[in-house]
């Protein structure tokens, strides 16, 4: 399946305290593993904290995704799944 | 201190308090999280850092120390050891854990935007000003349970050098570091915008202690000011009740500065006295640098839609901040960045209880933050 026709879980943590950013994205995982391992869906999160960019790509890759992280306006999105670290067109 | 002038203390301290909150924003240098993380990940890449701080900041001392350049050592609003430090660890550790960071890391979160710190801000307030309806009883008890009224610090208890003890501390921890170093655990790769690498927030932060020794006679400290704001707020609405209050009344400091002759005295009562102009400047500081840091990466985020659990969670957590650095005579600040690295007694034992407080605190938030979360299913 290609990038394009994943389904999309979107998780918006932005504002929330720490570290429900990452407990959240973990819990996320095993819930839709899955989907996410055979490709059917992506799971995007989108946050404002620091350290969830940093910790929550670490996680995902340990636990055998590959991940994506891309700014968007003052907040970062983290794609979790069977994706290209470059992203698709639009 | 090296100056009376006011002036000049308002402006020093501020400069101080600017760098601290840019540099921790910057690496999200949070102290709540590195303890925390420890019992909830097992995970203990950022506390790293905060050893490698303490561990600087002990040689900086020590060096200034032997230079002659610390006539106040240990430094003032220092006790004797008390068991009261040890419970007053131990809520602290819970309140910071449940607020999402300590009394600075408040600060810099508020700098970007974090309404929960905010909020977190408001409990430690509320719990600043409940400790002082509690403080003569709790500083009765904080009297009846020290432990040894001869010694501030291990050396004086101990009856050995400083320069001894703390280089039998720093050389095995140095080797520690170039052996982390060669297995390359001091880098963190992130993808965040302008990340700091926390190793060097580190280093600064350890500048910085040393630096507010050097100019105030003693390290960076903040909660006896969010005391004094507690008082003030309270004034305009109680003023008879605070000015009886026996703990916003009380001088807890009043010493003159043995290099400068400078007058140093302060309470925790609403008054623009020295402590207040070491202190205000510094939290004014790091809410600013974090702030020009998130509008420098065009990071600053304002959200209120959040889960109210959350909302009452740091509120309560902030509550504990508040309540334990009066109950502990100071914060994780005042005790790991200053206390800590002159080993002194009051905040070994602030330490001991601060684990088991983060090992508590680390529960309950698991518990309180597994019954979420806001996902959505949505197609391409």
């Amino acid at each position: 399946m290609s990038e394009k026709q994943q389904h999309i879980i979107a998780i918006d943590m932005r504002g929330q305290v720490c570290p429900a950013c990452l407990l959240v994205a973990m819990d996320s995982m095993n819930k839709n593993r899955n989907a996410l391992q055979n490709g059917s869906a992506r799971l995007c999160i989108t946050t404002d904290n620091r350290e969830a960019i940093t910790t929550i790509p670490s996680t995902a890759r340990n636990m055998g995704y590959s991940t994506r992280v891309m700014k968007k306006a003052s907040f970062y999105e983290i794609c979790i799944g069977i994706i290209s670290p470059e992203g698709v067109e639009p | 201190m090296i100056t009376g002038n006011l002036f000049f203390l308002y402006a020093a301290n501020f400069i101080l308090g600017l760098m601290a909150g840019f540099f921790m924003h910057r690496s999200d240098y949070c102290v709540a999280g590195m303890f925390r993380d420890i019992f909830l990940f097992r995970r203990a890449t950022m506390l790293r850092f905060l050893f490698l701080q303490i561990i600087v900041t002990m040689v900086f001392f020590e060096l200034a120390r032997r230079a002659g350049l610390l006539s106040l050592y240990p430094f003032p609003l220092l006790g004797p050891p008390t068991l009261t430090a040890l419970a007053g660890g131990f809520l602290f550790g819970i309140g910071m854990v449940l607020a999402g960071g300590c009394v600075v890391g408040t600060l810099y979160r508020i700098g970007a935007g974090n309404v929960l710190s905010i909020v977190a801000l408001v409990g430690i307030l509320a719990g600043s000003a409940l400790y002082a309806e509690m403080h003569p009883w709790w500083s009765r008890l904080a009297k009846n349970a020290i432990l040894t009224r001869d010694a501030i610090t291990l050396p004086q208890l101990l009856g050995l050098s400083p320069t001894i003890l703390i280089g039998l501390i720093t050389v095995p921890a140095i080797l520690l570091f170039l052996h982390w170093r060669r297995r390359n655990l001091w880098r963190r790769s992130s993808v965040a915008d302008g990340y700091i690498q926390p190793g060097q927030t580190a280093l600064v932060l350890a500048g910085i202690s040393l630096l507010s020794y050097l100019l105030n006679g003693m390290p960076i400290g903040v909660t006896t000011t969010y005391a004094k704001m507690a008082a003030m707020i309270e004034h305009i609405i109680a003023p008879d009740h605070v000015d009886h209050s026996a703990y916003f009344s009380a001088r807890s400091l009043d010493i003159i500065h043995p290099d400068s002759g400078a007058h140093l005295a302060g309470s925790g009562g609403p008054y623009l006295d020295t402590i207040w102009a070491i202190q205000f400047p510094v939290i004014a500081g790091i809410v600013l640098g974090s702030l020009l840091s998130a509008l420098h990466l065009r990071e600053l985020t304002l959200r209120t839609r959040l889960p109210s659990r959350q909302y009452a969670m740091v509120l309560a957590g902030g509550l504990l901040l508040g309540l334990a650095s009066r109950m502990a005579s100071g914060c994780n600040i005042w005790h790991l960045m200053g206390g800590l690295p002159i080993l002194a007694l009051q905040s070994l034992l602030f330490l001991a209880g601060l684990l088991p407080g983060c090992w508590l605190g680390s529960s309950i938030l698991a518990r309180a933050l597994s019954q979420r979360p806001l996902s959505s299913m949505s197609a391409p």
